[in-house]
């Protein structure tokens, strides 16, 4: 299979090699600085590429740049971000530029799939969000530092658990079964997020994102449209995110050191009533059931116990966290080698007691100019994360202190020389349980950009993504008191992720007013994850494994040698192989046309689908340049585009095309035992996305006022299924594309930016985006609860969103009885609760949704800010049902908010009366079924998202310092939310038990750890 | 250089043909760790190896490892079960609704163990005519016990009308995936039988284990034909497999019954499934449930139930309760240990079957009962002191045997269907908890994902017992 594997990629490497023996040129140096026109200051990442080329560099920090261009090259493009472009003719060896404040970003040079290309003539829907923004603020994992930075991308920020993972959504989901997650593509490489990796271990999902490094940043490019992910094919569905990480630039060493020391608490945390308050109401929901005497108590507390005490779990199990992060990168360049290096350390340890998320990295990004037409470039970076994890949510921890952990229990016995065991006392796993999940992550990859002849580059890229994760878990003899040593044990996984691709452009300039860029191209994915056939592995030891990692390996060769015991398993293994072109014409610099086709190939689809074809047109119009609007007062730019474009989803499981059976990992009476495992579909295909999309970008005065409004409408279709099955088949699933199934997502975003003060000392901007998604179900045949999220409450209906809630409708209290009181699916009234009477109610999918920020500078002070909100939609509280049922025999923490309930006729109250049984309130066949309106919220909030104090120091001053740049803030994240939402947090990630959970239950909470607020200080620094 | 362009634009086309030429295989990458049906069914010992995985599902916490016998337990009169939360709550207060992942993980499993038998049963011909007797009659003994622990759970009784035309549930006698709704009660155990039968005349006499019968023989297939015509009240049919299965003189009565459960102590197993350490434990829900001696128990009885089964200090099954063990429980010990192996359908249960059959068909047969519950009654009160009178009435019998039965199979979630088959047989209702037999709470809900699959598919109604 190897062997295989490298023959396929021989022609790639020796084409390559190859084309260097061919190469030969005359070369020049050009050197020179550029500086900004207005007061002369030296301007840093300015775009230089010699006219004809695509390769160019950048200046430094100090404006200076170094560029080796062949004797054909006669003139120098220089552009930069707010700068207009300039062509300098080649007069010497030194050229030195001044560019012109534009204030637009239209001639920006943006990352798109397999290249770049200028803002103006750029046709797709793309946002871009800048490095500076991602690593400026902590978040659990860099993808949360993008929420209210980008129209049309939602990010549900993760929950308090450090290195929590965050739900994005890109213009709103339209699967099912399948993952809406975005394709994640750092560099190049099309890398591993998938957050199932380890299921929902411990009520939290593994987050592959939260190893990557924000230090590492310099751009993310967020392609929405068909115009902009059509060249990513079947993946493109969901959105694509592209990651670039910094690279060196031409001029003097530059070391940059940044750091952030600060604390971490929660947001927002729920109230439970105390222990003497808890008694009280259990006797009065005893009462009220018709009971006498003393109400029983569980797991035989005894009233003398109980009402002696009065636990506080919540403040047992949470502290101030400590945050602890430092950056030191350099960026050296000459004409001929430029690399950037940075190491990072950082420390997140959340409010919780015993959790932490830890990350090394290292990062060596090296490019050298062999030749003038040969280019070689090294990307490689190695990440750590080391998750040290708590019970949480309904897997115990703080979830047990917001459900199970009465506060009449006691963390003692009375001689405080045990724990107490008989009752729910998360204390115990708090210190006797230790859990490290270690995330490596190795991603290296090696480009040759050649140019054989004028306007043709061609570029060869192999990466590799190494990753290796180790599960580990220990429990002393105290936790596990049936083991006399203590028990540890590690579940490994590793996996390798090999791209490997060949582009070749060509730029066809026939005629000063046609320019044409054509490229084609082909990649080669292969991914497998590895681990063993029997896992976790484990032993009575009296160390965790990450202690004593010679006994682990001890251990696992000699499972490993006896062969039966354990062997190595390709768990999850994918192919893709894809052919991709994309034509690019602009005519009159105003017009630009652009076509895609992508054929992909993947061992995940069907035998009878293998391959499929992936077409995409999209055009912009510069309108602004036309004649005719030149006249309109006030406007300086205007750019209308539009795109069509059928893109897949093939962000599914591999091997589902098949009947499957494994051996068993038992045996029966010592012999081998297989099982049936799964039934196949070899009809099995992507989803098949039809995507419009039409905007407009403009500018006016002068360009101070900025900003796009975009339209979309896309239709899902042949959308994934894998529940809806007759269970009598012996499965309750077969992953299948539905036939007459259509999901739309349709919906308009308004970005806009303005510079309400431009001064030379003082600076003031406002700066904001919205975004309105309908989404909805167009066509589906399955019944109502055939689909649903995870253990959620969610549904699929036709007519109607995805992840709609599916409740019986809880009309109000009874004053004369305080029993409850229902809508039927009529709307009648009735006292009887009933299954039958759910209807569709709301809706987890925010009507609006979007951020806003400002930013203020007065000489070297800056204050800013950025709020995100969400306007519309619901949440729904899976545990507030049981927390509400607290003091009937679930025997749970009852909430503060739920006082406001029915205990004698005549009360108006808005819950009613408490019960000792659920199946007391008429037609309840169980607290389990108790869903209801009772417990649907409005999901809207406001957040101050971020609010920074900085100072940078005067160059002035810094001439006489060691610096050349010194900037000290202050940013505290989340600090202020403002909602109705009564349970707590209103930016709710659970812990989700797949995709289809993930895609419907994204406001669904189910004891789910608050979000982090932070305050840090910190500073950046250049020498 | 123009021949030099030429040239590397013809490299670069060759190589991407090369690339593309190379992809077929390319594609073809699934994961590792399973095996396609072209692979399982090319060697008899992968087939024997899905046969033994069933025997597993057998064993499975989920299924007839204990949550069959627990729900049915609480759908009973024995249980207190004023403390259940959730599903069991529901199942217990004789009200399950469509939701419930305790009772449609035991459905499924059931349906697992016949799906995959069925995938034997359509392949046999690639077994080779060594293993197909075997092959054959494994798959239709289990396909038949699982439609009947199915359908005795899901579906009103057999006796429930005259010609037992109440729906019953899906009968899968194909590995086809579409829906398929309800056969009534008559039609699965008419299947149930013809499947049992088969099976008895394919499976060998002897499970060839030096008598430990790990794997299924024709006894196991005539202890369920028994316990299938006892539950259809057709004594003829039952007294003659129970008969043959006594006759065999394969099992014993074991001296002691509280060896019935335990770690290799049992020689009254019909089919017994081995326990293996960290490979293997059958009967762990028995444990889950009952388990008293190192947590409280989940399932505990009434005071009422408590009293009558120890009411009688003679009764050496007296040792099964404890209401000190855990105060406050009215504990069941027969389940305190970490493993056991279990036996699926025991000597004990075939006599008492036997007994109350043969009284019944009174005649010649009324004296091998009154032998048989005699066996029973000594060995529960350590002497023959309150054995029946060789002269004792067919309704003594009758009477004797299912009291024996009630004590002898606490916990093994027996007691409800003696309801129902009491009910359809005397008209009389016998629950403790007052409820008529045929109250549509006495059956389970169906997973509401098979009405969702096909909205023609019949629900259960629900509630109406107490």
């Amino acid at each position: 299979m190897r062997k295989k594997r490298l023959l396929a990629r021989t022609p790639v490497l020796l084409c390559l090699l190859l084309a260097t023996l061919f190469s030969y040129a005359q070369n020049q140096t050009v050197t020179g600085k550029v500086t900004d026109a207005k007061d002369g200051s030296p301007l840093a990442g300015v775009s230089i590429v010699p006219k004809g080329s695509a390769r160019g560099t950048s200046s430094a920090p100090d404006g200076s740049f170094s560029l080796t261009v062949t004797a054909a090259t006669h003139t120098l493009i220089f552009s930069s971000i707010g700068y207009g472009s300039k062509q300098v003719d080649i007069t010497g060896d030194v050229v030195n530029v001044q560019l012109t404040a534009t204030n637009a970003s239209m001639n920006e040079v943006i990352v798109v799939g397999y290249g770049t290309q200028r803002k103006r003539e750029v046709t797709g829907a793309i946002s871009r969000v800048g490095g500076d923004k991602i690593s400026e603020i902590p978040v659990p994992s860099f993808e949360a530092a993008l929420a209210g930075r980008a129209p049309g991308v939602q990010i549900i920020q993760g929950n308090g658990l450090a290195g929590s993972g965050s739900v994005v959504r890109i213009r709103g989901v339209g699967s099912i079964s399948a993952s809406g997650d975005p394709l994640y593509v750092v560099d190049g490489t099309p890398i591993i997020a998938d957050p199932f990796l380890r299921g929902n271990g411990g009520a939290m999902n593994q987050n592959p994102l939260s190893s990557i490094n924000p230090n590492d940043i310099e751009s993310i490019e967020i392609l929405k449209d068909a115009g902009a992910t059509g060249i990513y094919g079947s993946r493109g569905a969901n959105g694509v995110i592209l990651i670039t990480t910094k690279r060196g630039r031409s001029g003097q060493p530059l070391f940059t050191y940044s750091n952030k020391l600060g604390i971490a608490t929660y947001t927002k945390k729920l109230d439970f009533v105390d222990g003497p308050q808890w008694l009280q109401l259990r006797q009065e929901a005893w009462l009220n059931d018709g009971h006498t005497g003393y109400a029983s108590l569980p797991g035989g507390v005894t009233w003398a116990q109980a009402s002696q005490t009065n636990t506080n779990w919540w403040d047992l199990l949470t502290q101030k966290g400590f945050i602890d992060d430092h950056s030191l990168s350099m960026s050296a360049g000459t004409s001929k080698l430029k690399t950037f290096g940075n190491l990072t350390y950082s420390n997140d340890q959340g409010y919780l007691k015993n959790n932490a998320y830890t990350r090394i990295g290292a990062r060596l990004n090296m490019d050298y100019n062999a030749l003038p037409n040969l280019k070689i470039s090294l990307t490689s970076a190695y990440n750590r994360g080391t998750n040290k994890r708590v019970h949480a949510a309904w897997d115990g921890g703080i979830g047990d202190a917001m459900s199970s952990a009465l506060p009449i229990y006691s963390v003692y016995n009375s001689s405080h020389s045990d724990y107490y065991r008989t009752t729910t006392n998360p204390v115990i796993s708090l210190n006797e349980y230790r859990r490290r999940q270690t995330d490596q992550r190795l991603l290296g990859g090696v480009a040759l950009e050649y140019q054989p002849i004028h306007n043709l580059f061609v570029r060869g890229n192999y990466s590799i993504e190494s990753t290796r994760s180790n599960d580990d878990q220990f429990n002393t003899p105290q936790l596990d008191t049936s083991k006399h040593t203590g028990f540890a044990q590690r579940s490994p996984s590793w996996g390798k992720n090999e791209t490997a691709n060949l582009t070749a452009n060509y730029l066809w300039n026939p005629g000063e007013q046609h320019k044409f860029n054509f490229l084609l191209g082909t990649e080669l994915q292969d991914y497998t994850r590895k681990g063993y056939s029997t896992d976790p592995i484990t032993e009575n030891t009296d160390r965790p494994f990450w202690e004593n990692g010679g006994e682990y390996k001890r251990l696992r060769d000699s499972l490993l040698s006896a062969k039966v015991h354990i062997t190595e398993v390709a768990q999850e293994r994918f192919t893709f192989n894809s052919f991709f072109a994309r034509i690019n014409y602009t005519f009159h610099d105003k017009y630009s046309f652009q076509l895609i086709g992508r054929v992909d190939g993947s061992s995940k689809f069907g035998t009878n689908h293998k391959h499929g074809f992936f077409p995409a047109a999209s055009a912009a119009w510069n309108i602004s340049d036309e004649d005719f609007m030149k006249d309109i007062p006030r406007l300086s730019y205007l750019k209308l585009r539009a795109s069509y474009g059928i893109v897949g989803n093939a962000n599914f499981g591999s091997g589902l095309y098949y009947d499957k059976y494994n051996r068993g990992t038992n045996t029966y009476n010592g012999l081998p035992t297989l099982y049936l495992n799964g039934l196949g579909n070899p009809d099995l295909k992507w989803e098949t996305l039809h995507n419009v999309d039409a905007a407009a970008e403009f500018g006016f005065f002068n360009n101070r006022l900025t900003g796009e409004i975009a339209y979309y409408y896309k239709t899902t279709t042949n959308i994934i299924l894998n529940p809806g099955v007759s269970p009598s088949i012996g499965f309750t699933s077969i992953y299948r594309n539905l036939n007459n199934s259509k999901i739309l997502n349709q919906g308009l975003e308004f970005s806009a930016n303005l510079r309400i003060i431009d001064g030379k000392d003082l600076k003031w901007s406002v700066g904001g985006n919205i975004a309105r998604n309908q989404n909805k179900v167009l066509e589906y045949e399955l019944g109502p609860d055939a689909v649903s999220g995870g253990t959620n409450d969610t549904r699929i209906v036709k007519g109607l969103p995805v992840g709609v809630n599916y409740l019986v409708r809880f009309y109000g209290v009874d004053p004369s009885d305080g029993l409850p009181i229902w809508l039927d699916k009529n709307g009648k009234q009735t006292k009887t609760f009933s299954l039958d009477h759910r209807t569709y109610v709301g809706s987890v999918q925010p009507d609006y949704f979007g951020g806003f920020n400002t930013s203020l500078q007065y000489k070297g002070f800056e204050l800013s800010s950025l709020f995100t909100f969400v306007i519309g939609g619901n949440i729904y509280e899976n545990s507030g049902k049981y927390q509400f049922l607290g003091v009937s025999k679930k025997f749970w923490n009852f909430r503060k908010d739920f006082l406001d309930h029915w205990t004698k006729p005549g009360d108006i109250s808005k819950y009613p009366r408490l019960v000792a049984d659920a199946a007391s309130y008429p037609g309840v066949p169980s607290e389990d079924q108790f869903n209801s309106t009772m417990f649907l919220r409005s999901a809207s909030y406001l957040r101050m998202r971020e609010l920074t104090i900085a100072y940078r120091v005067p160059r002035a001053t810094l001439k006489k310092l060691f610096f050349k740049d010194f900037r000290i803030f202050a940013t505290g994240t989340n600090l202020l939310t403002f909602t109705k939402y009564p349970g707590g947090d209103p930016e709710i990630t659970r812990d989700f038990e797949n995709s289809q959970d993930r895609n419907l239950s994204p406001n669904i909470t189910y004891l789910t750890a608050p979000t982090q607020k932070t305050f840090v200080f910190g500073i950046n620094a250049n020498f | 250089m123009n021949l030099h362009k030429f040239y590397k634009i013809n490299i670069l086309i060759i190589g991407v043909l090369v690339m593309a030429g190379s992809c077929s295989k390319f594609l073809d990458k699934p994961p590792q760790g399973q095996l396609s049906k072209d692979q399982v069914f090319a060697t008899d010992s992968n087939i024997v190896a899905l046969g033994n995985g069933i025997y597993t599902y057998l064993g499975d916490g989920n299924f007839t490892g204990g949550r069959v016998q627990a729900l049915s337990d609480m759908l009973g009169d024995q249980l207190d079960g004023s403390n259940l939360t959730g599903d069991f709550s529901e199942i217990y207060k004789r009200q399950n609704s469509i939701f419930g992942g305790t009772r449609d993980d035991m459905y499924k499993k059931g349906y697992l163990v016949i799906a995959t038998a069925n995938n034997i049963l359509e392949n046999l011909q690639a077994v080779s005519a060594d293993h197909q007797a075997l092959a054959k009659g494994q798959a239709l003994f289990f396909r038949g016990m699982a439609h009947f622990e199915l359908v005795r759970l899901f579906a009103q009784p057999y006796g429930y009308s005259s010609d037992n035309s109440q729906p019953g549930i899906p009968l899968r006698l194909t590995t086809a995936t579409n829906s398929i709704s309800r056969s009534t009660v008559k039609q699965v155990y008419d299947q149930v039988v013809a499947d049992l039968k088969s099976a008895d005349s394919v499976l060998p006499a002897d499970a060839g284990d030096g008598g430990k019968f790990y794997t299924a023989t024709k006894w196991i297939a005539e202890a369920y034909l028994a316990k299938v015509y006892f539950q259809q009240n057709d004594f003829a049919n039952a007294f003659l497999y129970a008969d043959q299965v006594i006759k065999s003189g394969k099992f014993q009565l074991d001296a002691d019954f509280t060896s019935r459960y335990s770690l290799g102590g049992t020689k009254e197993a019909i089919l017994r499934l081995p326990n293996q350490v960290s490979h293997f434990q059958p009967g762990s829900e028995f444990i889950s449930n009952w388990r008293s001696d190192t947590k409280n128990p989940t399932l505990y009885f009434t005071n009422q139930f408590y009293n009558y089964a120890t009411g009688d200090a003679a009764d050496k099954r007296v040792a099964w309760y404890s209401n000190t063990i855990k105060p406050g429980y009215n504990s069941l010990t027969k389940f305190n240990f970490n493993y056991m192996e279990q036996p699926l359908t025991h000597l004990t249960e075939i006599y008492l079957i036997r007994a109350e059959a043969g009284a019944e068909l009174g005649g010649t047969t009324l004296a091998t009962a009154i032998t048989d519950i005699n066996l029973i009654l000594a060995r529960a009160y350590g002497g023959t002191s309150r054995n029946l009178s060789a002269g004792a009435t067919a309704t003594a019998v009758i009477d004797a045997a299912r009291t024996q039965r009630e004590l002898e199979m606490v916990g093994e979630g027996n007691r409800v269907q003696e309801i129902k088959r009491i009910g359809a047989r005397t008209g009389n209702n016998i629950d403790r908890r007052g409820s008529p037999w045929t109250c549509n709470g006495f059956i389970l809900q169906f997973p509401k994902a098979e009405q969702d699959a096909n909205a023609a598919f019949q629900l259960n109604p629900e509630g109406g017992c107490f």
